[in-house]
């Protein structure tokens, strides 16, 4: 197969965090000291090379960045400090990039300004939708007492905007929330098809066996709830504090989403009620991970922290805004003030609709599809170069 | 040209990383000449329109354009167009390339301002450099007694001059003697070094001066005044016959220095048994009777009257000589350093110098590879008879071409490997040799030749260098990216060999302060001019020879001796000797050109 070289493709890649592409000298150290790294997917050194060689296409068809996980080892050990772990970052956010047919990806990837527009520009939306279309009952402030629940002393949440009962209102906003999630379903469905593309049928260097696809199949969940990948870096705290921003997030994001009317609800539950533990248990692992992010960004004291991307700062600012929103609608609950309750209620959604549009389809929480299905992807590489080495075999023994 | 208006351009290229001026500094220092009517501060990609500065330079009647910073010549082009379009000749378009100083240590600002100042007041900065008619003193000090110091001693003495050559331990002959073989031609190192040892220690002219180091030095180019610290050798070296009943009966080991540590030698001993001068030493560090006053064992079975004198004191001399040689060489990259390769805790990792005192016929082993094994007292050292290994690895950029240790290139490194492999495959032709290199670096006449013979041997060459050793059923188990072949290997083998860099000499800093040397960044004596003058200092009456310039294998190391030591008979020839800027200071050569 002959291959187009780009020579502006190192410059394309600057964009996307790492600067130095030509510092690698390809001692191989990389590979090698790598836990993750087996024969035929050898990184991060030859996707270091197809970068520096300005392969689009193989590096296009390339699953490596997806399987690592960034512990750092090789940046620590590279005889160039060409920091092959960050460059790996590097090539997952062009990655994404590549699979996103719309094109936003690689704007909000490159540009500040489009990325900063975007979330100014559904911020004030939302406001907006909440102000002319919901806005809060006018007697909210001198007639507070009747926004709150006499037995719990809670803000009845639903109850706020005049002319809707409590479950038209929770109505209302899921089907808001499933839209938004059908909309970033949809065009995370669609990348995966274009990564499927790329990386399996565009390869003919691999014929995938057709039974591995069902075969395989269990890879996707099992990868996607556990990261047994991650789980074999060297350095198990970054598997676990991954794992607590992780199922913060997905419990959180099932709550929020499919389950808001058992979520959402008038009453204020004990603090053993489930929906509280649960609400707990994600928020603080959705804060821990937020606190130890900034605080390692800012000091830069490990190799993931050293280089930091405009895209990262913005995702941590966002979730730690929505987080921190999150937060405090629940205390302005539960201290049964109504106003502050439903500004920081609109705030939170203003914030939370942005952050979820950008960072899953376009950003860096796409990784959350893009891990599980490059695992799986690479299975059913794998099953196809042994079947190849199998037949190789037969071939030279007959 | 009577007005002399200078128009200069600060150039910064950004093409040399390690750039260290400070072209603020330079360009303040310039503005306050009043000679300079104009700065014009351009850089790659930030560059001035050709009519502007034609205006320009017509407009302040300037009859002279300096261009300055790295790499000037890039825009010399722009402005000799202008110049020319200008009336000003050609030949007054002057480049002041200040990378030639990049390497200087703190020094370079200074220097790059130097040769600015003197190309505005119309001087040649070389002019420093021209000797001047003094008296030379004819001796000579050569620093080192490695074959580069033996080299230049050899040829000054030669020539009919006195020389002194310095040796900090108990012999001549340095890293070469401890070699087996040579690259490329395979020669024998001893056969080829121990002649020209003898040949040293016999020259009437020569005067060598072990276990001794420089202390001190007075003086100016072409008479200088050293002062030498003679540690105390404790046996007369005019009655010593070499007998060696001492070393016998000499209760006391250590570890031998020029076993490279794979063996023990006694307190009182000889270097090895073709030493110059070929007689005994006592390390008193490790003697019995100086650490705790009861033994003179040596001095009871000494057949000579008075040769051993246990209380013997340090003593210091002073000599005058009028050149100086520095010869200081190499100590070897610590490879302890590095460990992820395990060595120091796996016992049968070696550096290169150990496997090379195991190979030689004369070494522990009596030539033969074997394990690493502990004596009854827990000593590491190497054996006959304790078993051979079926398999040797050798890594290659054991801390060089690392960011993480010494950034340069050894230069010798893959060239001693390919040579060590051969002669472990001769040593043992049924064990497997495997190579591990990052690139193969045969620069020299043969040498390409050298690896392709190499390659053919069967040795297992792998592109990719090992990331890590460890220890598995008792085999070490290495982990590397096969690149060539796209896939991970984990090989075991039973011995593992570093080649280790080059690294300067533990003394060299010293050295540099005594002297008033300019050192790299990474510690080798600055050269005064890389290119035409490789073997000259900033300093007058002193050169540089061999590894402690920059590492370089034992022919290019032996040229350069040479070459120093016709420095040397120049000036002593023709009395007349370039005092170099280390005399003067700044304000003096601001003086000078007025």
């Amino acid at each position: 197969m002959k291959y187009r070289v780009d020579a502006n493709l190192k410059t394309e890649l600057k964009k996307f965090g790492s600067k130095d592409w030509n510092e690698c000298y390809h001692c191989g150290n990389c590979t090698a000291v790598c836990p993750l790294t087996e024969n035929n997917f050898l990184f991060p050194r030859k996707s270091i090379r197809q970068a520096q060689m300005g392969l689009k296409t193989k590096l296009a068809s390339n699953l490596d960045p997806w399987l690592c996980y960034f512990c750092g080892d090789c940046s620590k050990t590279c005889p160039r400090n060409a920091n092959p772990g960050e460059i790996m970052m590097t090539l997952r956010r062009y990655m994404t990039s590549v699979y996103d047919w719309t094109g936003l990806s690689k704007k909000f990837y490159t540009s500040k300004t489009w990325e900063i527009a975007f979330i100014a520009v559904m911020f004030i939306a939302i406001i907006a939708v909440f102000g002319v279309f919901l806005p809060p009952a006018r007697d909210i402030i001198s007639n507070a007492s009747k926004y709150i629940d006499p037995v719990s002393g809670g803000v009845l949440i639903n109850s706020l905007v005049p002319g809707l009962e409590g479950h038209q209102f929770v109505k209302i906003i899921e089907i808001g929330d499933l839209s938004m999630a059908g909309i970033v379903a949809a065009l995370l469905i669609s990348n995966i098809f274009r990564m499927f593309y790329f990386t399996i049928i565009r390869d003919k260097s691999v014929r995938v066996p057709f039974y591995t696809y069902f075969t395989q199949a269990w890879q996707l969940l099992f990868n996607f709830i556990s990261q047994p990948k991650f789980s074999k870096c060297d350095n198990k705290q970054y598997w676990f504090g991954h794992f607590l921003l992780m199922s913060g997030y997905v419990i959180m994001f099932t709550v929020i989403v499919a389950l808001l009317p058992k979520f959402q609800v008038e009453e204020v539950f004990p603090w053993y009620n489930w929906q509280r533990i649960l609400g707990y248990y994600a928020t603080f692992g959705l804060l821990f991970f937020i606190i130890y992010s900034i605080i390692g960004r800012i000091r830069r004291n490990e190799i993931k922290f050293k280089f930091s991307h405009a895209s990262d700062w913005l995702f941590l600012i966002m979730l730690g805004l929505t987080t921190v929103t999150g937060i405090l609608i629940h205390f302005f609950r539960i201290g049964g003030l109504p106003v502050a309750t439903y500004i920081i209620y609109v705030i939170h959604l203003a914030v939370l609709v942005p952050m979820i549009l950008i960072e899953v389809p376009f950003s860096k929480w796409s990784h959350l599809a893009y891990r599980p299905f490059a695992v799986y992807f690479s299975k059913l590489k794998k099953a196809a170069y042994k079947l190849q080495t199998q037949q190789s075999e037969l071939s030279t023994a007959a | 040209m009577a007005d002399n208006n200078v128009g200069l351009c600060i150039f910064s290229s950004g093409l040399q990383s390690g750039f260290h001026f400070d072209l603020k500094e330079v360009k303040l220092f310039a503005s306050e000449i009043k000679e300079v009517k104009i700065i014009w501060e351009l850089a790659d990609g930030k560059t001035i329109k050709s009519d502007k500065l034609t205006e320009q330079i017509k407009s302040l009647s300037i009859d002279k354009v300096i261009i300055a910073g790295d790499y000037p010549g890039e825009v010399k082009t722009l402005f000799n167009h202008a110049a020319v379009k200008c009336g000003i000749k050609e030949e007054n378009v002057l480049l002041a390339d200040f990378s030639v100083y990049a390497h200087l240590n703190g020094k370079s600002t200074q220097m790059a301002k130097m040769l600015l100042m003197s190309l505005i007041k119309g001087y040649d900065p070389e002019t420093f450099f021209v000797p001047e008619e003094v008296e030379v003193n004819t001796a000579t000090l050569v620093i080192g007694g490695g074959i580069a110091g033996i080299q230049a001693s050899l040829e000054i003495a030669n020539g009919g001059n006195k020389v002194y050559l310095l040796e900090k331990t108990g012999t001549i002959g340095g890293h070469m003697a401890m070699f087996d073989k040579t690259f490329p031609t395979l020669d024998c190192a001893a056969c080829i070094l121990t002649p020209k040892m003898v040949e040293v220690g016999q020259h009437q002219n020569i005067e060598i001066l072990t276990y001794s180091e420089l202390i001190g030095l007075s003086g100016s180019a072409g008479n200088y005044m050293a002062k030498i610290h003679k540690k105390a050798r404790r046996v007369n070296l005019a009655t010593c016959i070499g007998c060696g009943t001492c070393t016998e009966k000499c209760p006391a080991k250590s570890s031998s220095e020029f076993d490279s540590g794979t063996s023990l030698r006694k307190a009182i001993y000889i270097p090895f048994p073709q030493a110059v001068p070929n007689k005994y030493l006592i390390d008193a560090e490790h003697c019995t009777y100086v650490q705790s006053g009861k033994c003179r064992v040596c001095e009871k079975v000494c057949p000579v009257p008075d040769c051993i004198n246990l209380d013997e004191k340090d003593t210091e001399i002073e000599i005058e000589i009028g050149n100086i040689v520095v010869a200081t060489g190499f100590k070897l990259f610590d490879s302890t350093r590095t460990s992820q390769f395990g060595y120091g805790k796996f016992p049968n990792v070696l550096t290169s110098l150990e496997l090379e005192r195991l190979i030689n016929a004369a070494g522990p082993t009596g030539g033969n590879i074997t394990f690493r094994t502990q004596d009854k007292k827990g000593n590491q050292i190497f054996e006959q008879g304790s078993g051979e290994p079926k398999s040797v690895a050798i890594i290659h950029c054991v801390g060089s071409r690392d960011e993480n240790y010494n950034k340069y290139c050894s230069k010798v490194c893959c060239m001693y490997s390919l040579k060590l492999a051969h002669l472990v495959k001769e040593k043992l032709p049924e064990a497997k040799v495997f190579e591990y290199y990052i690139d193969m670096r045969a620069f020299g006449k043969g040498y390409e030749e050298f690896y392709q013979r190499i390659k053919a041997e069967g040795i297992n060459i792998i592109r990719g260098r090992t990331a890590t050793v460890q220890e598995k059923n008792g085999h070490l188990l290495l982990r590397s990216e096969d690149i060539l072949n796209e896939r991970i290997i984990e090989q075991e083998v039973d011995m593992v060999v570093l080649a280790a860099g080059l690294e300067p000499h533990e003394d060299s800093g010293k050295i540099a302060e005594l002297l008033g040397l300019q050192t790299t960044s990474d510690g080798w004596f600055s050269e005064r001019n890389f290119v035409f003058d490789p073997v000259g200092t900033f300093t007058g009456g002193i050169t540089v020879a061999g590894v402690c310039q920059g590492p370089k294998d034992i022919p290019d190391t032996v040229a350069q001796a040479s070459a120093a030591a016709a420095k040397v008979l120049q000036s002593i020839v023709k009395s007349k000797i370039s005092k170099g800027v280390k005399s003067l200071s700044f304000s003096e050569i601001q003086a000078q050109i007025g």
